[in-house]
């Protein structure tokens, strides 16, 4: 295999495999960063990539389905946001019911949406804009400059988000609520609604990663969309040590191995691709097993807050 | 008197702790109605063509059984390790490579009768085992969380299914195994393969483990408490390694016995998708009582033969009973945490106290 020939399929999928984990690992980074653990990711993302879908085939205006798919990842996080903010549930088994809840709720949809009309199977795709000048730089070129908006956006993210938790009042206040909630309080900060706009943030976020899934990188919503990449952005903040610029690394990284798989696939079509397939899990879990130490998080993640309690 | 107050209270919390799971099926099932109506279709009708579909004669009671069948064992494989505290996701991975183990022991050394039948059901026993035994080495040793590991390693056993069923014993070049031979299935009883009884026997076994044994008892600590237990001299990491190693052990009999007991006796695109979170929703919905999961896994195994009979009736999708089975889990959780609320124990308390008062003045 030559390995430059075989460069730009493995970055224009490693792009393309990047965006939605680092959509949704922002956002968890924001829960997190708020004290709040939520393994719901895998469920917000499926909601948003048939939210998306749907809404984009139906309007015709794909950034109106981006819109909804947000909107429908707030209001599905919402439930999280009560149970574990309001009434103190815990928070793993709050965003496993998440994890059970959206994508059903997701798969029924789509059986009313493509039920009634066949024709409604295919969606839309969002055009893939290539940069002047960069984009036609040699091997990297077409790969890394020519994509979606959306795609863009999620890159333009990552500084954004890194500067407000370092350097905005309000990011400080995250921050300062995922470590010591009660101290935060006697700052005057208002913990639980610091917590509730994490959770808004938090589905829009991975909602748009989802939406990301049938906007830009397949025109159709099947049932598992998702494919454990919800997990995967889990994994992502834990190697990423929970920082926006982290996170980017670690996504990049994830995808490299994404489009490794894809390249493989493409190279040896007679050997059996599913062992390609297991390349980007099995990567996750050995980044893990290099990575993983717990004790870099946020201290008080993962521990309602009783509002009372000393 | 103190005592006697306590216990008061207890038994009130034990009742609140039953009562909150079904409180949230009869919610579910009207959040249920509610959607079916809102579709401009009956919900009452369906509902009966649900039951009717599920439990309405013998032959559709015994296809419940063998539906709910593999959701007792993810269940129960879920509730085993949660009570040590291991939040085991991988139920579906581990159900899938007993059931490849199985497969492969019986369709690569061939042989029939009862001595092919156990050593199947041992390989699904010792490959799911297996598979769970490697998110656990990583826990213990590099504290990596499992929920993680295990959702990843699911992936990895299914394209790894994928392997076995379109390369290894793929049917003339199918996309799926030959089937067993028929001297290997489970036989049948009352129309439904023996397996429900391992299932059912299975949970009071493991009921009797956690609750009656003292290794129960340790496993019940560490999940409770692992500080505190590792104080108490127990030795905690080998005992999350064995609740990692049971509960995969109790997944992959699970999906040996779906393999040899369930028509079409053979592994395609599909096998065992969704019984892993299946089985954590029910492990959840049943409070990790391993009793109560047998009963829920029955709910489940009715929602979703019924739903397909509801579907044919009414028009409704079946994804319906997905729903429901979700707000049963949402409405549970939520529950479940508001009654351990400060603010409504003490009403809780308080209105308890005032009904003590008024036993004692009668």
């Amino acid at each position: 295999m030559d390995f430059l020939t075989v460069l730009p399929t493995i970055l224009k999928a490693m792009a393309m495999g990047a965006v939605p984990i680092l959509l949704a690992s922002l956002g968890e980074l924001f829960s997190e960063r708020a004290g709040l653990v939520n393994i719901g990711l895998e469920g917000l993302m499926a909601i948003g990539a048939f939210v998306g879908f749907a809404v984009a085939k139906m309007s015709g205006n794909l950034w109106l389905g981006l819109a909804a798919a947000m909107a429908a990842g707030v209001i599905v996080n919402m439930l999280y946001a009560f149970c574990t903010v309001t009434l103190c549930s815990d928070q793993v088994v709050t965003g496993m019911a998440i994890n059970i809840l959206a994508p059903a709720v997701a798969l029924f949809g789509y059986n009313l949406f493509v039920g009634s009309d066949p024709a409604n199977a295919t969606g839309a795709q969002m055009p893939s804009i290539a940069i002047p000048g960069l984009s036609e730089l040699p091997f990297v070129g077409g790969a890394l400059f020519n994509q979606t908006l959306l795609a863009y956006l999620a890159f333009l993210l990552v500084p954004l988000v890194s500067y407000f938790f370092r350097h905005f009042r309000a990011g400080l206040s995250f921050r300062s609520v995922g470590e010591n909630p009660h101290a935060a309080e006697t700052l005057g900060i208002d913990v639980v609604r610091m917590k509730y706009v994490a959770c808004v943030i938090c589905g829009a976020l991975a909602a748009a990663g989802g939406a990301f899934l049938t906007l830009c990188y397949t025109p159709i919503y099947i049932d598992g969309i998702v494919m454990g990449r919800g997990f995967i952005a889990l994994a992502t903040l834990i190697f990423g040590r929970w920082s926006a610029v982290g996170v980017l690394g670690a996504s990049l990284l994830f995808g490299f191995f994404d489009g490794l798989n894809v390249a493989l696939q493409a190279q040896f079509q007679a050997a059996p691709v599913m062992f390609f397939k297991m390349i980007p899990y099995l990567f996750t879990i050995v980044a893990l097993v290099f990575f993983g130490s717990r004790r870099a998080g946020p201290r008080a993640s993962g521990q309602p807050y009783f509002r009372e309690q000393r | 008197m103190a005592k006697e107050a306590i216990s008061a209270q207890e038994r009130r919390e034990r009742a609140l702790m039953v009562l909150t799971p079904l409180v949230s099926v009869l919610l579910a099932l009207v959040v249920g109605a509610v959607i079916i109506a809102c579709l401009g279709k009956d919900p009452i009708e369906g509902y009966r063509a649900m039951l009717q579909g599920s439990l309405g004669d013998l032959s559709k009671l015994s296809k419940t059984l063998e539906r709910a069948c593999p959701l007792v064992f993810t269940g129960l494989c879920a509730v085993f390790a949660y009570k040590c505290g291991v939040f085991n996701l991988g139920g579906e991975g581990q159900l899938i490579m007993g059931a490849c183990a199985t497969a492969a022991t019986i369709l690569g050394l061939g042989g029939e009768g009862v001595p092919a039948l156990a050593l199947g059901l041992l390989a699904g026993i010792v490959a799911g085992a297996l598979w769970a035994l490697l998110p656990g080495i990583l826990k213990i040793t590099r504290g990596l969380n499992e929920m993680i590991t295990t959702i990843m390693l699911n992936y990895v056993a299914l394209y790894f299914m994928e392997h076995i069923f379109k390369n290894v014993f793929s049917d003339q070049g199918l996309p799926k195994t030959v089937a067993l031979p028929a001297g290997v299935r489970l036989p049948k009883l009352l129309g439904a393969h023996v397996g429900v009884i391992i299932a059912v026997v299975l949970g009071l076994v493991v009921w009797y483990v956690i609750f009656r044994t003292s290794f129960g008892f340790k496993i019940r600590a560490v999940g409770m408490n692992p500080v505190a237990s590792r104080v108490n001299g127990f030795p905690v990491r080998r005992l999350v390694l064995l609740a990692f190693i049971i509960s995969g052990a109790i997944a992959g009999l699970g999906g040996a016995v779906e393999l040899m007991g369930k028509t079409p006796f053979r592994l395609a695109a599909g096998f065992g998708a969704g019984f892993g979170f299946d089985g954590v929703a029910i492990a959840l919905i049943a409070q990790l009582n391993p009793i109560a999961a047998l009963l829920v896994a029955l709910l489940f195994g009715i929602l979703s033969t019924g739903g397909i009979m509801m579907q044919s009736v009414i028009g409704v999708p079946t994804a319906i009973v997905d729903i429901i089975r979700g707000m049963i889990i949402i409405f549970t959780v939520a529950g479940m945490a508001s009654i351990k609320l400060p603010q409504l124990r003490a009403l809780i308390a308080s209105w308890g106290s005032k009904s003590t008062e008024a036993e004692a003045s009668a």
